[in-house]
């Protein structure tokens, strides 16, 4: 039997396509994409944010933030703010 | 015009600016940064964007020629993310950015293929041997998988792979063997698709209370 050779993926199929970007990838709400009156305060489901309660709770103090920023009116001093997963909360340190 | 279609989120530094066919019929994307990420953006008339085939490659086309090279890491939209203002972009980076962060770092340096094992009409197959095989030639070399839905009886596997580009070569030819073994008896059909940008791995979803 002849060795098999390398077989190259297909990119024009458009059903695989539509399959991805209608169902999977990011999605934003409308209404944080339409804004009304001011800013919302979003709302973010993703890993991070359930990977552990040391994640939740440093994300919840930084949320505090934001709140507080919007209620004082001074959201552009907000630029630096930092709300990334430490390393020893991550979803793999913390599965591991 | 004031409304930003969006593509897909960067990191800051990592943006573009350059003509090509985008969605609604605009003729440049560029990229608004803020919070140390990027959104690449094209302008449009709309904030409900018509889903046609055309646009639909053209939000698809975008995002591989950015991924292109692999010099570039891009988290993907879903098809239709257009905002009316870019301070409720900028928001969004903000608020969204430990996740944009994270999702960044998961998919970086890597593609997303798919593969779908299809039963020939009338042909008998052991699935759990099939996806036995698939998942010896296979686990090893993907970063990530996830199980799409079997929507036909015919349809034995339906996986989209989460591949790094080092593993590209090795990956195809993997498949090479499992076309090989599955595609010589007659009873399987093997559909290898991609590379997409890694839309089945990015788990964002961003709301407003």
């Amino acid at each position: 039997m002849a060795q098999p050779q390398r077989s190259r993926p297909d990119s024009s199929s458009l059903a695989e396509v539509l399959d991805r970007i209608l169902d999977k990838g990011v999605v934003i709400d409308v209404w944080a994409r339409v804004s009304v009156v001011g800013i919302e305060l979003l709302t973010v489901e993703a890993r991070v944010v359930v990977a552990s309660v040391d994640t939740f709770l440093h994300y919840a103090e930084e949320i505090s933030k934001i709140e507080q920023a919007t209620s004082e009116g001074d959201l552009e001093d907000l630029e630096e703010l930092d709300v990334e997963t430490r390393p020893e909360s991550s979803p793999q340190s913390a599965s591991e | 015009m004031t409304n930003r279609y969006v593509y897909g989120v960067v990191e800051a530094g990592d943006g573009v600016d350059r003509e090509i066919d985008a969605v609604g019929g605009a003729d440049r994307i560029y990229t608004i940064e803020h919070s140390r990420l990027g959104a690449v953006v094209s302008d449009i008339d709309t904030t409900e964007p018509e889903r046609t085939d055309e646009d639909a490659r053209r939000h698809d086309d975008i995002l591989r020629e950015l991924m292109d090279g692999g010099e570039r890491t891009i988290v993907p939209m879903q098809f239709g993310m257009v905002f009316d203002n870019d301070r409720a972009l900028k928001n969004v980076l903000r608020g969204g950015r430990p996740a944009f962060r994270r999702a960044l770092s998961d998919v970086e340096g890597r593609v997303e293929l798919g593969l779908k094992l299809v039963r020939e009409e009338g042909a008998e197959v052991d699935d759990d041997a099939v996806r036995g095989a698939v998942d010896d030639e296979l686990e090893e070399l993907a970063a990530d998988s996830v199980e799409e839905g079997l929507f036909s009886d015919r349809l034995v596997l339906n996986r989209s792979y989460l591949v790094d580009r080092e593993n590209r070569e090795a990956f195809d030819e993997a498949i090479g063997r499992l076309e090989a073994e599955f595609e010589e008896g007659g009873d399987l059909l093997v559909q290898y698709t991609g590379p997409f940008a890694p839309y089945s791995f990015v788990d964002v979803h961003i709301g407003a209370q």
